[in-house]
């Protein structure tokens, strides 16, 4: 689905957000860009996008080149959801809806009414203007507005932002039951845990490189110190241990009365982030 | 690309309802028409010089009872030296002589002739006649032509703007970057819902002020010329709010065009100031334009529909690189 080689991007003479980028994408993939402000995230998702012309290097979409896919047809394949919810805040969010619809072929559309529902809109609020919603409303209107037109490849950045807790949970849903339909998900993210939860591999980037890449799952594995911390009580006391997992195949090697809990002492993706840049996400 | 277009041409239409882009150009066409109607030509018609007379031997025996008498020269220079608008007559010698303290070169003959037609009000002075309009039409044409210019180039711009930083602000412009549309149609949209109003607005304003008879010879010239100026002022105003940073740096290059730009011109058209560099100013040429196409002597050298062509295709390509850049800006 997208091919990248040997990226590269300059702002001016002296600002270069891209440093040779490599990466590639399959169909149906959700794959995750992570990286702080500023690492070249969204430069990328823009050159991707086509909004950023003038890149260096190899790009290819749908298995065109860059260069030329970024038409009428490459954009009707397209859903993107940017990181702030832009909409017309004096139109209603059906309005919002039926206007950026408009722009599609009838053909590939979804109905914004049961899109909303699907996103647990309040329906109460369709026909009210965007500048009287919260935060979160105005995120599940964008959301339907870049899930609106059936794209086959869909650029999410930070998704749940503005989202409380179930309404993360219900987005992650979404997406999960997007790629079951084959959408390709290109996800830029600060949030780990979406990132963990959701993606199929993950690149870490830093400073318009790319440090890391892989499925999370491999990434903690190979940063893991593989040890655990038991808790118990031995003597009416409590008391922790650290042990190497391989210690386990012969049975807890310490005398206690009662295991109190079990603690993996695997990384998160945020401890491997570290660890590879040095720098926190956000 | 007619449905993108009138998709993007409905959606424009309700943001200039809902910013009540309307309702201010009816009411600038309903003020300006009570200002002319009520106002202009009434303030026009009022006799707006003095005229005093130094008639030592009794020879004007017609005069109007307009005119002061005065008993000397020293009494006249008085008087004028007071009302240095005033018109004095010296009938001391076989032929009157006007004596006027302030001098225009164009507005003095207006004045000279006013104060001569006072000595014969019977008779009526023959003033040169230039054109076939009656006083009250001419300043009926004149003022409607500056009132239309004002409004396209201010409230046309302004409006533009409003409408503008309103989805720069909220960031919508972003996401007509990734819609399978073409995006100079986002431009055209804007440009043609203000070109449609501005027509519109014309049209009235020359049917309420010039009235219906006279306004069929000259209308169609009239809305040429008000295409003209309605294009360049929606793609300068596009492209201001595409590169500046918010409503308060426009409002200062919105001072910086009505100063700088449009009060030259009208200097230079509608009173005696005389600026030599004028002609290289291209507001004076659309607004000599407009004036002339209300007089009935529409332009008709190509070298000037080039260079006006010109200039839309430039303003045309800067607004389209700046609306790119915008596009592709930060959230």
């Amino acid at each position: 689905m997208i091919d990248v080689k040997d990226l590269t991007f300059s702002y001016g003479k002296d600002k270069q957000a891209l440093h040779g980028l490599d990466f590639s994408v399959g169909d149906g993939e959700i794959f995750g860009f992570l990286g702080p402000n500023g690492s070249g995230k969204s430069t990328t998702q823009k050159i991707l996008t086509g909004i950023l012309k003038g890149h260096g290097g190899m790009v290819s979409l749908f298995g065109k080149d860059i260069r030329s896919a970024h038409t009428q047809e490459f954009f009707q394949k397209i859903g993107v959801l940017f990181e702030f919810p832009y909409l017309y805040t004096n139109l209603s969010a059906l309005d919002n809806l039926h206007y950026f619809a408009s722009f599609y072929s009838k053909e590939q559309l979804r109905d914004a009414e049961e899109l909303l529902d699907e996103l647990e809109f309040k329906r109460d609020y369709l026909k009210k203007p965007v500048s009287s919603y919260s935060k979160g409303m105005r995120q599940r209107v964008s959301m339907a507005r870049a899930l609106i037109s059936n794209p086959k490849l869909l650029f999410l950045d930070e998704p749940t932002s503005g989202l409380d807790p179930a309404g993360a949970v219900l987005f992650r849903k979404l997406i999960e039951k997007e790629r079951q339909k084959g959408t390709t998900v290109f996800l830029t993210t600060h949030n780990m845990l979406d990132a963990d939860l959701l993606c199929d591999r993950v690149a870490f980037i830093s400073n318009g490189k790319i440090v890391a890449l892989d499925t999370p799952r491999n990434l903690k594995d190979q940063n893991s110190n593989h040890s655990i911390i038991i808790s118990y009580l031995y003597q009416g006391k409590r008391e922790e241990q650290t042990i190497e997992v391989p210690e386990l195949k012969t049975g807890i090697p310490f005398v206690y009365d009662e295991i109190i809990s079990v603690h993996s002492q695997e990384p998160t993706l945020e401890d491997i982030f570290i660890q590879y840049t040095g720098r926190r996400l956000s | 690309m007619w449905k993108s277009l009138y998709s993007l041409f409905k959606k424009d239409c309700r943001m200039m309802v809902s910013g009540r882009f309307f309702l201010v150009a009816l009411g600038s066409l309903i003020l300006y028409t009570l200002f002319i109607h009520f106002g202009y030509l009434n303030f026009m018609q009022a006799g707006i010089y003095n005229v005093y007379l130094y008639d030592p031997a009794g020879t004007q025996t017609e005069a109007s009872s307009l005119v002061y008498p005065v008993a000397s020269l020293k009494e006249l220079d008085a008087a004028l030296e007071a009302d240095t608008n005033g018109v004095g007559i010296d009938a001391s010698s076989s032929t009157p002589s006007v004596i006027l303290y302030t001098a225009a070169r164009k507005a003095d003959q207006h004045r000279k002739d006013y104060a001569l037609s006072l000595l014969h009000p019977d008779k009526g002075y023959a003033a040169e006649i230039v054109g076939s309009n009656t006083p009250e039409m001419k300043q009926r044409r004149e003022i409607t032509c500056e009132l239309l210019f004002i409004e396209i180039v201010a409230v046309g711009f302004l409006g533009i703007a409003s409408v503008l930083f309103k989805e720069k602000q909220m960031g919508v412009i972003r996401i007509h970057a990734i819609m399978p549309l073409k995006k100079s149609l986002f431009i055209f949209s804007k440009v043609f819902i203000f070109l449609l109003t501005d027509l519109v607005f014309a049209a009235l304003m020359t049917l309420f002020n010039v009235g219906l008879a006279d306004m069929r010879s000259i209308l169609p010239a009239v809305l040429v010329q008000t295409a003209i100026l309605s294009l360049i002022m929606a793609l300068v105003g596009f492209g201001c709010t595409m590169l500046l940073k918010d409503f308060k740096q426009f409002s200062l290059a919105y001072l910086v065009i009505a100063l700088f730009a449009a009060t030259p011109v009208f200097l230079s058209a509608n009173t005696s100031i005389k600026m030599a560099w004028i002609i290289y100013h291209p507001f004076y040429h659309v607004y000599m334009g407009l004036k002339k196409a209300f007089f009935g002597v529409p332009v008709t050298n190509p070298i000037y529909y080039i260079c006006v062509a010109c200039a839309i295709i430039l303003l045309f390509g800067i607004v389209d690189f700046a609306f790119r850049k915008e596009m592709g800006k930060e959230g």
